[in-house]
């Protein structure tokens, strides 16, 4: 049966589920498990576009069926076929698709990882819309209590959003990261997360900033005492001391080098700008504290 | 016969037939009566012994076996400078038979005999710098035991050589144990980040595990359910009422058959 041209298949299957005088009622399942063939059919040869629509019309039948899991299923395979044919706008469309039919089914861990894989697959084309699928795929895990999963797509947002040079906002998806970690007791992920928040504040130079964050994180008592907070302090006194050489010693150690690869890129290439003009605004900054105490 | 036999045996022969030398027994003699250079010459003696153990330390390459000679030596030293004022004592002594040159010979060798003590080299010189305040204080011969002013002169270049050598040797080995720790430190630091990370992991599988726990129970007690139902319906099926109708059917039509083919 499945060996038979596909599209004739296809077409049997929509005779099956068109309503006219002759049918009162579509016949899903058995149009169902046409549509399903077609579109292995499809894939098989190769040819993308009508794989995709078999596999729409397989997941609609299987709705019709009130099987939400296997019609969220079709709908990844067609996103997938989607993806190949790079047309953007249907990969979302059919991959939030599949996650509403997750939730559907009661299982949150697939919807997110459907939206997940969404993203990854618009990271280079829409890297906005990537960053939006992200922040709802982490949404969904934290509702349903599991932060822990969603620590990767923290970071892959964070990473999306230094390439687009939106560096306050990756820091604070990675704070977001780092509230994720705190939630699950993994204070490793919690400490690695503030001092990537920290560097690239430091990158964006943006020192007072880098220091508020600096000050924020020490209220938490882990991050304190941790070898990411020592390294952390040095980087900062390297910065208000104006030495460079001690920030390229610092930005070469082991603590940094255990970061995520697109944070060690940017310790790398710290300092940027100068180092002695902000040393110079931290100076002027205190020397008009003194005339405003003179004035009075 | 070696060499070493004909010594030894000419040793022997020697000391057999000491008794015979006028040489030795012209000494043996003489110390009988004056008492002074008996003992002058064991003092020599045991100057030649220090001077001989002083010449081992500096060749020695043992720290702990250079203290302990040096140790020794300066234990010497203080035993010979008590003997100094008894040889002064008995220098001064007349003695019948010694002419006054004689006499004034003795007086002079015997004082220069606490500066050819105190030049023995003890190797306690690097303690000298240190302690170069007792050395002024020579009221109490007994109790000194660190070496002049004079001696930090001669013996302090020679031990910097050694001891700068020394020094060297120990930075080196001091920088290369230090480049090692410190590679040590950053595998350590690699394995304790790596560690962390699968200690996170692990808790990450926990949920997941307890979640595949829970289905896998409900789907065997299902299979069992299911098992328990199939196993009822088969017994119905196979009854062995039914069973014994199928055989007498069975037997029925072969009979049958056996007729109409007969």
């Amino acid at each position: 049966m499945s060996s038979s041209d596909p599209n004739k298949l296809i077409s049997k299957a929509d005779k099956l589920t068109k309503l006219s005088l002759t049918r009162w009622s579509a016949d899903w399942k058995s149009a169902t498990l046409l549509y399903e063939q077609a579109a292995n059919g499809f894939r098989v040869s190769k040819d993308y576009e009508k794989a995709k629509l078999a596999f729409e019309k397989a997941s609609k039948g299987q709705e019709m069926l009130a099987s939400p899991w296997d019609a969220a299923k079709h709908m990844e395979s067609a996103a997938a076929l989607a993806k190949e044919l790079r047309n953007w706008t249907e990969v979302i469309d059919f991959y939030r698709r599949a996650s509403e039919l997750y939730m559907q089914c009661d299982r949150p861990q697939p919807a997110s990882d459907s939206l997940a894989k969404a993203a990854r697959a618009l990271e280079d084309a829409l890297p906005d819309d990537a960053v939006q699928l992200y922040t709802d795929a982490c949404v969904i895990l934290e509702d349903d209590g599991k932060e822990q999963m969603a620590f990767d797509l923290y970071r892959a947002a964070a990473s999306i959003y230094v390439k687009l040079e939106k560096f306050t906002d990756a820091a604070t998806f990675l704070l977001r990261l780092g509230l994720a970690a705190d939630k699950c007791n993994a204070r490793n992920s919690q400490c690695k997360a503030y001092l990537s928040a920290i560097i690239v504040y430091l990158y964006a130079h943006d020192l007072k900033q880098a220091e508020k964050c600096y000050n924020d994180c020490s209220q938490i008592d882990a991050f304190l005492r941790s070898d990411q907070n020592r390294c952390a302090s040095k980087l900062l006194s390297a910065y208000t001391e104006g030495d460079v050489e001690e920030i390229k010693r610092v930005a070469q150690s082991s603590t940094i080098s255990n970061l995520d690869n697109v944070i060690i890129k940017l310790a790398r290439k710290l300092p940027t700008g100068d180092v002695a003009e902000l040393k110079e605004e931290a100076a002027k900054g205190e020397e008009e504290a003194l005339d405003e105490n003179d004035l009075t | 016969m070696t060499v070493i036999d004909i010594l030894f045996r000419v040793d022997e022969i020697c000391k057999k037939y000491d008794k015979y030398d006028p040489e030795k027994q012209r000494e043996a003699n003489a110390f009988l009566d004056d008492a002074f250079p008996r003992l002058y010459s064991l003092v020599e003696a045991d100057i030649e012994k220090a001077l001989a153990k002083s010449d081992k330390v500096s060749t020695e390459k043992n720290r702990a076996a250079a203290v302990a000679l040096s140790a020794e030596i300066r234990r010497i030293k203080a035993r010979l400078m008590e003997e100094v004022p008894k040889l002064q004592k008995l220098a001064k002594k007349k003695v019948k038979g010694l002419s006054k040159e004689d006499h004034e010979t003795r007086f002079d060798i015997v004082l220069a005999l606490p500066d050819r003590i105190k030049a023995i080299p003890d190797g306690s010189t690097a303690a000298a710098s240190q302690s170069g305040g007792w050395g002024t204080s020579s009221s109490n011969k007994k109790i000194k035991f660190d070496s002049s002013e004079e001696r930090l002169g001669s013996d302090f270049y020679q031990q910097t050589e050694e001891s700068d050598q020394f020094r060297q040797e120990y930075e080196m080995r001091k920088m290369k144990q230090d480049e090692g720790l410190d590679v040590i430190s950053e595998g350590l630091d690699t394995l304790k980040n790596i560690a962390l990370d699968m200690n996170e992991e692990i808790d990450r599988q926990v949920p997941l595990m307890d979640e595949i726990e829970t289905k896998v129970d409900k789907t065997t007690s299902d299979i069992r359910k299911n098992n328990v139902r199939l196993k009822k319906t088969i017994t119905q099926i196979r009854s062995s009422r039914n069973f014994c109708i199928d055989i007498i059917l069975l037997c029925i039509i072969l009979g049958i058959a056996f007729y109409l083919y007969k």
